[in-house]
């Protein structure tokens, strides 16, 4: 089975009996990019995707309960979690890839590259969760209303993805006037979230800072001079704890990176992915 | 029918600016709030309120459980029903209920649920929640997307746990125990009637069916906004067969009863204006934690329930709009009668759970409307549904093989005391 999501292909990998469907977006050639998403999914193929696409091979698979992917309930637990990771990598015939995680993908990606170092050929964490401090908390995903958490994605509120994210709250109301498509986008957030909370609520924090010396692999740790809603502090935390690895913040930039600043974010995840060990 | 006092002890102390000051009365509202010697009065006045309930005849007196929540002050239901069981004798105890999947085991719940069947006399209805998600997600931090499965799991346990008579192991996927062994065992056998509290979901529907137990919808909202909600039970209960018993279901009301309907604007406006604009106003943001509902309850209830926040709730509204969209069912014993009895036929209930205080009502309003409700409003409600047999109703030991409680010594001091003329101590 196959379709697009914009300039991606997309593909349905069956993993096989009691476990996961997953859907695969992928584009471009050459060395592979493995790109892991954030809580809100890859619901089009834009931003920083169709550039990191001119420098690599970028697979994006899909969580269950995002897009087409399927079978959240095989998996029961944060293990289960990498090692359907790995199934998939396995599945996708990529040998030591280039990982790029964002936000929640962020934090899988370092739980992958610490749990089987030699696995992981390259590492970029954008703006990951997984760590906690007290004076820092990281904002409430599950806690807020859609909209009420652009203030903490974006730096420039006015940018178009966050107006485009603030029109959600429309959508939320007492009254029966939402399209059936609106009601599918509406159930589509919701699944995607529920895999997120099946993770990472009500704390997204279980032990990773325990397992981070592990990483083996060249890590860039790249961060939104603006991010709100994981304060920058978190990446010299990371930074600190990952042997192998260097900090890039990008300014005027809040969380979701990808989206708001698409082009020197890209060149900072290529320029790392392409320089030599 | 049968008539269940239901409290929900609300804070009564809420300042006059609390809905622009605060964003919700649930989760976190700041405790800053509350003040422990007013909360001490308040306390004592409510299990008063529910004391004088059961002398003047009502069938159950109810509590259930919230947290971190201004309009519920009930975290443990169960110490109020112990505080209730010994000083009032007759009247069954309604806990709805305890959030089972909150308790670690949730063999505690089996044990509180089987002290307070013992200290009673088998007078306990056993409640099982699944919780709101502020409860049990946002403030004891329950995973959503696990927590119906965990539910469950935990059910299965505590209905095995009273049942058993030898020790057992529990390998469960949330708890697992090498000997459950429950001391004490309840006095109802099996086990002590079992009530769901529901909001509509068709699972929690086929769970009562499945296991015959009652279903009890909750709502501020009235009975009218109900009716289309317990159609669809009955319209489910007649699907898959199983029998339209009225007692097998409960609903809860709102009531305030003053000698006129005039009189009962008058008294009952600002406590009823309290409860609607202030107990109920609650943060949409944390309606609902992500996976609480399952994509097939989210499905078909996508267009009532996503954003359900104001409007639905009964803000902003006068009280006449309250009273005609009948959020509360108001005014003198003989209108309150009949709306009651509109209730009970048009949602074919047996159990009606009367919320007869209300936000910020005092002691007399309260206990008169109790008083008038009990002499004046449920005698001519009795009869109805009773053709059929209750079975969702507690079997307690007959009365000369009951305990009386506070019986000869400390009485004898207590008198000794008050006789010598000696003051409570400091």
């Amino acid at each position: 089975m196959s379709g697009t999501a914009g300039e991606a292909r997309a593909q349905l990998l069956e993993l096989g009996a009691n476990r996961p469907t997953v859907e695969v977006l992928d584009a471009g050639s050459g060395a592979p990019l493995l790109f892991l998403h954030g809580a809100g999914g890859v619901p089009a193929w834009e931003g920083a995707l169709p550039l990191l696409a001119r420098a690599f091979h970028v697979y994006a698979p899909l969580l269950p309960g995002f897009g087409r992917s399927t079978g959240i309930d095989f998996l029961e637990d944060q293990l289960d979690l990498i090692l359907h990771q790995f199934d998939v990598v396995e599945a996708l015939g990529l040998e030591r890839p280039y990982v790029l995680g964002e936000s929640m993908g962020g934090w899988i990606a370092a739980e992958m590259a610490a749990l089987r170092p030699q696995e992981i050929g390259r590492l970029a964490l954008a703006a990951p969760v997984g760590l906690w401090r007290d004076e820092a908390p990281v904002a409430d995903m599950f806690g807020a209303m859609t909209h009420e958490l652009v203030p903490y994605l974006f730096h420039d509120q006015s940018c178009p993805a966050a107006q485009r994210m603030l029109g959600y709250n429309q959508l939320v109301s007492d009254k029966d006037d939402r399209s059936e498509e609106q009601v599918e986008f509406l159930i589509s957030l919701a699944r995607g979230m529920r895999t997120a909370a099946k993770f990472l609520f009500p704390v997204p924090e279980g032990g990773l800072e325990r397992r981070l010396w592990r990483i083996t692999a060249p890590t860039l740790i790249v961060w939104g001079a603006n991010d709100r809603f994981v304060p920058p502090l978190y990446a010299d935390l990371f930074a600190a704890r990952i042997p192998r690895s260097e900090v890039t913040k990008i300014p005027a930039a809040g969380h979701l990176l990808g989206l708001e600043r698409p082009g020197p974010y890209a060149d900072a995840v290529i320029r790392f992915g392409r320089r030599e060990r | 029918m049968k008539f269940t006092w239901f409290h929900l002890m609300p804070y009564r102390y809420l300042p006059s600016d609390f809905r622009e000051r605060y964003h919700g009365v649930w989760v976190d509202v700041p405790n800053r709030l509350y003040d422990p010697v007013l909360g001490h009065g308040l306390y004592n006045e409510y299990l008063d309120m529910l004391e004088y309930a059961g002398e003047v005849g009502f069938d159950a007196l109810g509590v259930n459980e919230h947290h971190q929540n201004a309009y519920g002050m009930m975290p443990s239901p169960n110490i109020m029903a112990a505080a209730l069981c010994r000083r009032s004798t007759e009247a069954m105890l309604l806990v709805l209920g305890n959030s089972i999947v909150l308790y670690n085991p949730p063999t505690r719940v089996a044990e509180e649920f089987a002290m307070l069947d013992v200290i009673s006399g088998g007078r306990l209805i056993a409640g099982f929640p699944v919780g709101t998600s502020m409860d049990i997600n946002y403030c004891y931090g329950q995973n959503p997307a696990t927590v119906r499965d965990k539910y469950r799991e935990g059910h299965d346990l505590i209905i095995k746990a009273w049942q058993e008579r030898e020790p057992f192991a529990w390998n469960g996927k949330y708890t697992k125990l090498r000997y459950v062994n429950l001391w004490p065992q309840p006095i109802q056998k099996p086990h002590p009637p079992i009530w769901i509290p529901g909001l509509g979901s068709i699972e929690t529907w086929d769970f009562c069916i499945d296991h015959a137990y009652n279903y009890s919808y909750l709502s501020f909202s009235g009975y009218k906004r109900a009716q289309k909600m317990l159609d669809g039970y009955w319209e489910h209960v007649a699907a898959r067969g199983a029998e339209a018993n009225p007692y097998s279901a409960a609903f809860f009301q709102q009531v305030c009863i003053s000698d006129t309907d005039a009189a009962c604007e008058r008294e009952w406006w600002p406590h009823v204006d309290y409860f609607f604009n202030k107990c109920l106003h609650l943060y949409p943001g944390m309606a609902e934690a992500p996976g609480y509902r399952t994509e097939a309850s989210l499905r078909a209830g996508v267009v009532a329930q996503v954003g359900n926040t104001t409007g639905n709730m009964g803000m902003n509204k006068t009280w006449k709009e309250l009273v005609e969209q009948r959020y509360i069912v108001a005014g003198s014993p003989e209108t309150v009668r009949q709306q009651l009895e509109e209730l009970a036929r048009s949602l074919r209930v047996g159990h009606l759970l009367l919320g007869l205080h209300l936000g910020s009502a005092p002691s007399d309003l309260v206990n008169h409307a109790t008083a008038l409700c009990a002499t004046k409003v449920m005698p001519h409600l009795r009869p109805i549904w009773s053709e059929w047999e209750d079975r969702w109703w507690p079997r307690a030991l007959p009365a000369q093989k009951r305990a009386v409680p506070g019986g000869t010594a400390a009485a004898e001091a207590r008198a000794n005391r008050s006789g010598n003329g000696q003051e409570a101590r400091p």
